[in-house]
């Protein structure tokens, strides 16, 4: 996957999602969920705990199925489609929990990544990885098990940015972390765009999100109730209040 | 002289130990899937291999890669069928597992008992001994213990340096991170299964040529692999190896002074004796048989 | 199927709704009746049937009554015992001796015989029942064979030769005592099913870890279930042999009647109250005209039935009737209605520091989790602690209740030092905790999670009352008879509140009790917590992400960081601590 978009790319949106319905079990999470991610930006995804973002970003992922609704990814229907093939397909998950291998490396870590990066493009993306993360530079051969909260997360993200995709899915980065470790995430996601890396983001706070996204959607209750540009929406107290209480 | 004999057949025996746990620590201790048939694999691959050397008059090693392939195959087929379906987390999950494993033991165990019998049978090929510098050593025992170290060796080697051995690692300790980097999670958890009971029937055809085998060992062999992976401590390879070596010893020197009978009681005061005093088993990195999670 | 879908069948069935009508009272009616017809019909079996039909009815009833016992350990208790035959084993054996050389009777024998069962079940357990269940498996497997081996070489129980008793022909007295023995048996499983005791067994089986949170005294629950499912094995193993009037080592450690009891056991449905009877019963009359045929096969179709019915139906016939509304548990202790109780508030007394930690060091291997932490928590404060993850929080937690042993340092409960008291008195005597992800009883009602936390030391009656309360605190008392599992992440959250108050505790630890909880979820919580002490709680911590939400219920805030303890003191001047900004928040707050 080349780290220009395709001419045909660029026609479509990176994820375009269709009236999904999705849960588990008895209960349904996302109630006829729409939205869309323009190529080469960042949308973040807002809601309150239990609003279902974390489901929806499964649901995309594959770990949840669909069972009603499409999803597109750069026009290719990937609705359905079990999880490793939709990693395959382009969709690097970083999950709330992180997901880690403890007794593995941060360098095996890379390496596992790197298994759906094309063998020429992956020594430039290690190196762009250790660029954004110089902290894990030099922790290659510890065991993730005992890495801190933020360097987990860090390795999370390259563990997703090794696999050369096309759309991140990032799943409340900030969630358990320290305040300061968030503000150092944030502030690589600029870069990430500027790599041809589309993000949905799904977040809780409002003002985090602000600086680097170009379109937010709000969920509550697993219905999508106001989409805008996250300035637009902060300036508009009333919905500040409602929705977010922050 | 003596105890230097003891010593050798007791290390040479703990190579064979080796590859007898090291299925059911990939199984077991990485996959978390308990695997009470484990011994009963061991059983009729050995018994086969018996009845292909007797009957075909052939040298019975030939059979090991053939028995590995079909296992192999079998193996994932049977992991699709039986297990895949409770492949859930948590306490639920492994009880149900313990059952159907329970009954593919016995499944297995009466197959084994109408195909070749209740008679306790071994090879006498390999029976020949050679004198090194005034010690005896079984040929057979010596040519069991090496392939059984290397087996086990290999195993090693490909999980921990391969990407396909790391992947089968990655997505013992975590599915959803190794569903993230594209790893085919099910297929994951089909090979491991396989590899360990292909391994477990190299055991057996190992097994064979060094001591008796009927359809009733199955369980006690199954015991026995149990109790090498707990002593090394879970998911342990090193401490496997050393838990092997150790039990290969003592079960050495007590047969030699005590007669068989204690021999076969060997196992279990060891698992006793570590229980209490080192829980977390011999090796480094391994996670004592009563912690809650794996 | 994704990965979230992919549940398993749940084996153990809680009661599926709460059934009270008048069709459900019919239908237990017509169990009872039809039991005691049962019953009745294999007394009198002897009066009029041949010599074969005798035997073959005393196999049937000597089946019931060891299924039945390996219920108790493995389908109540959750810890499956692979080698129950272990029993029967030394049942036959004792009895033999017993027979052969004292003057004592052979029914006296038996007896003496299961109480030695008993005896040694109860030694056995106390070191076997600390390993965790797949070990436990195994070593009932490796027992069994053990046995075998030392009864072929011990001279003087016959070695490999075995023992001819008496050939006393008294096929009517062993069979009436054979149904004495499973109806012995079938009691106990209706004591589980409908006592505290089996209760404290379900949540041993569905967690244990949660349960010793709770204050049941898991190990004397596991060990006790043992030494009684020892006992009807061990009468029937003596039966045999005298019936038989021989007894030798491959016949008293039989495998084959490890596989039966399990095959039955399962088929009917393990961990209920009529899984192993019906299962015993169909099968045993199944497998008599099925043998006849293939008597090559029986393992191995036995051992396809585990299978079938583990991967198709696990909760067995029972699990099966119960979806049309038969053969359903019921709650245990649960009373008609809910009773409404009023508690009048009662502050907490005055008196010194409920928690004092004091230079509280805990190590893992090589990583120090905690680093010579002290901090005193005094009675009427409300504790947060606040750090980034791998802090040490959760640790400390652990430590202070007894689920981890510290390396260094002590920890004292209202002035009292807890290390030599165990984790599950320490619930008992009043700390009570939450966990990170809600662990609750899924095979439970929302009642009974809490009754089991209400129970400890307390009469029925007063723990009925503490559970109805407790429920009614949290605001769960309209859900009271719901499946624990199926409650949104709020409700279980407060169920897990609402269990800690049962415990009447004077120390409440809160773990991230916030997290993952929407607005009104939080508020709901929040209330929850301002109304502890007025109950008694003396002192509240809890550790927290979500500063928000806790921030105005604080009275003081400890910060740690790498396991250190790096500030102290009220949430305003600690949120502006320049330490804390620096190492945690990262900017004002």
């Amino acid at each position: 996957m080349s780290a220009e978009p395709l001419a045909q790319e660029a026609q479509h949106p990176a994820l375009a999602v269709a009236d999904v319905v999705a849960g588990f079990g008895p209960l349904t999470i996302l109630h006829g969920v729409s939205l869309d991610v323009a190529s080469g930006s960042v949308t973040v995804l807002l809601g309150a705990n239990g609003a279902g973002k974390t489901t929806l970003l499964r649901t995309v992922a594959g770990l949840i199925a669909p069972r009603a609704g499409e999803i597109r990814l750069f026009g290719e229907a990937i609705g359905g489609r079990a999880a490793h093939l939709v990693a395959r397909a382009g969709v690097g998950h970083v999950p709330s929990g992180r997901e880690l291998f403890p007794r593995l490396s941060v360098a095996d870590h890379l390496e596992l990544g790197a298994r759906l990066a094309q063998p020429a493009r992956r020594p430039e993306l290690r190196e762009r990885v250790l660029g954004l993360f110089p902290e894990i530079a030099t922790r290659l051969r510890q065991a993730a098990g005992t890495l801190s909260g933020g360097e987990q997360m860090m390795v999370a993200i390259a563990r997703a940015l090794m696999t050369d995709p096309r759309l991140l899915l990032l799943d409340e980065p900030s969630a358990g972390l320290a305040p300061k470790v968030v503000l150092s995430i944030f502030r690589m996601l600029p870069r990430l765009l500027s790599q041809g890396v589309s993000v949905l983001l799904a977040e809780q706070s409002l003002r985090s999100a602000l600086s680097v996204a170009s379109r937010a959607y709000i969920l509550r209750d697993g219905r999508i109730v106001l989409s805008g540009t996250p300035a637009a929406l902060a300036a508009d107290a009333a919905v500040v209040k409602a929705y977010l209480g922050a | 002289m003596l105890l230097l004999q003891l010593l050798v057949n007791g290390i040479l025996l703990g190579g064979m130990y080796l590859l007898l746990a090291q299925g059911l620590n990939l199984v077991f201790g990485v996959m978390g899937v308990v695997n009470l048939a484990h011994g009963a694999i061991v059983t009729l691959a050995g018994l086969f291999t018996f009845w292909f050397a007797t009957t075909l008059h052939e040298n019975p090693l030939i059979v090991l890669p053939v028995v590995l392939v079909l296992v192999l195959i079998v193996g994932a087929f049977v992991q699709r069928l039986l297990l895949e379906p409770l492949a859930g987390a948590g306490r639920k999950a492994e009880l149900l597992s313990l059952m159907v494993t329970f009954g593919l033991s016995y499944v297995l165990v009466e197959g084994a008992l109408n195909l070749f019998g209740s008679q306790y049978v071994s090879l006498p090929d390999l029976q020949t001994t050679w004198r090194i510098g005034g010690l005896a050593v079984n040929e057979a025992l010596v040519a069991s213990g090496l392939l059984g170290a290397a087996l086990s060796g290999a195993l090693q080697l490909w999980l921990n340096r391969t990407a396909s051995g790391k992947a089968l690692l990655a997505t013992s300790q975590n599915q959803i991170g190794a569903l993230s980097c594209g790893i085919d999670v099910r297929r994951m958890r089909a090979v491991a299964f396989a590899i360990g009971a292909a391994l477990a029937a190299a055991a057996g055809v190992l097994l064979i040529l060094v001591i008796p085998l009927a359809a009733p060992t199955a369980d006690t062999l199954t015991i026995l692999a149990f109790v090498i992976v707990a002593l090394g401590g879970l998911g342990d390879y090193q401490g496997a190896a050393l838990a092997a070596l150790l039990l290969g010893v003592v079960q050495s020197f007590v047969g030699y002074y005590l007669g068989g009978d204690a021999e076969y009681v060997v196992p279990y005061l060891l698992l006793i004796v570590f229980m209490i005093l080192r829980p977390q088993g011999l090796g480094k990195s391994g996670r004592p048989v009563w912690s809650e999670r794996r | 199927m994704s990965l979230e879908e992919r549940r398993i069948e749940t084996v153990f069935q809680p009661p599926l709704a709460a059934d009270r009508s008048s069709a459900a009272r019919k239908r237990r009616a017509l169990t009872a009746g039809a039991t005691a017809i049962v019953i009745a019909a294999a007394a009198t079996v002897p009066l009029f049937s041949s010599a074969y039909l005798l035997q073959l009815a005393t196999d049937i009833v000597a089946s019931i009554a060891l299924a039945y016992s390996w219920n108790l350990i493995s389908g109540f208790t959750g810890y499956l015992s692979f080698g129950q035959v272990a029993f029967f084993g030394i049942g036959a054996y004792a009895t033999a001796a017993l027979v052969l050389r004292t003057p004592i009777p052979w029914y006296f024998a038996v007896i003496a015989a299961a109480v030695l069962s008993g005896a040694i079940a109860l030694a056995l357990g106390t070191v076997m029942l600390r390993l965790r269940g797949i070990m436990f498996a195994l070593g009932m497997l490796g027992l069994a064979r053990i046995l075998g081996v030392v009864a072929q070489n011990l001279t003087f129980l016959g070695g490999a030769v075995g023992l001819t008793l008496p050939a006393e022909l008294t096929p009517v007295p062993v069979y009436l005592a054979m149904i004495g023995a499973a109806l012995f048996a079938f009691a106990l499983n209706a004591f589980f099913a409908h006592s505290r005791w089996g209760l404290a067994a379900m949540g041993v089986r569905d967690d244990e870890g949660a349960a010793v949170a709770l204050g049941v005294p898991t190990v004397r629950v596991k060990v006790a279930s043992f030494a009684l499912s020892a006992l009807a094995p061990a009468v029937v193993g003596g039966l045999v042999a005298w019936n038989r009037s021989f007894l030798d080592p491959p016949s008293a450690f039989d495998p084959t009647l490890d596989l039966q009891v399990v095959v039955f056991t399962l088929f009917g449905g393990i961990g209920t109250l009529w899984g192993p009877g019906l299962g015993a019963l169909v099968l045993m009359l199944v497998g008599e005209q099925l043998w006849a045929f293939l008597p090559e096969l029986q393992l191995a179709l036995y051992g396809i039935l585990v299978i079938a019915v583990v991967l198709a139906f696990p909760g067995g016939c029972v699990g099966v009737l119960n979806r049309f509304g038969w053969l359903r548990r019921r709650p245990i202790l649960a009373p008609a209605v809910l009773p409404r109780i009023d508690r009048p508030p009662s502050e907490a007394r005055e008196g010194g520091a409920v928690l004092e930690v004091r230079d509280l060091t805990v190590r893992f291997g090589g990583v120090v989790a905690l680093d010579r932490v002290s901090l005193k928590v005094e009675r009427g404060e409300t504790v947060s602690i606040i750090g980034a993850n791998g802090a040490g929080k959760t640790t400390l937690f652990n430590a202070i209740t007894g689920f981890v042993a510290p390396s260094e340092g002590s920890v004292l409960f209202e002035g009292m030092a807890v290390a030599p008291i165990p984790a599950f008195e320490r619930a008992r005597r009043g700390i009570g905790r939450t966990f990170q992800i809600p662990r609750l009883m899924e095979s439970m009602t929302v009642w009974e999670n809490v009754l089991l936390a209400a129970s400890n030391g307390r009469r029925a009656d007063r723990a009925v009352e503490q559970a109805a309360w407790a429920l009614e605190m949290a605001g769960l008392a309209a859900l009271w008879l719901e499946t624990a599992e199926k409650l949104t992440p709020g409700r279980q959250r407060r169920l897990e509140l609402a269990r800690v108050l049962a415990l009447d505790p004077k120390l409440v630890l809160l773990d991230e009790v916030m997290a993952g909880m929407t607005r009104e979820e939080q508020d709901e919580i929040r209330a929850v917590l301002r109304r502890l002490k007025h109950f008694g709680v003396a002192a509240v911590a809890g550790v927290e992400h979500v500063i928000s939400a806790i921030a105005d219920l604080s009275d003081r805030m400890i910060v740690l960081d790498q396991g250190r303890k790096i500030a102290e003191g009220t949430p305003e001047t600690v949120l502006r601590d320049p330490q804390v900004i620096q190492s945690y928040l990262g900017e004002l707050q």
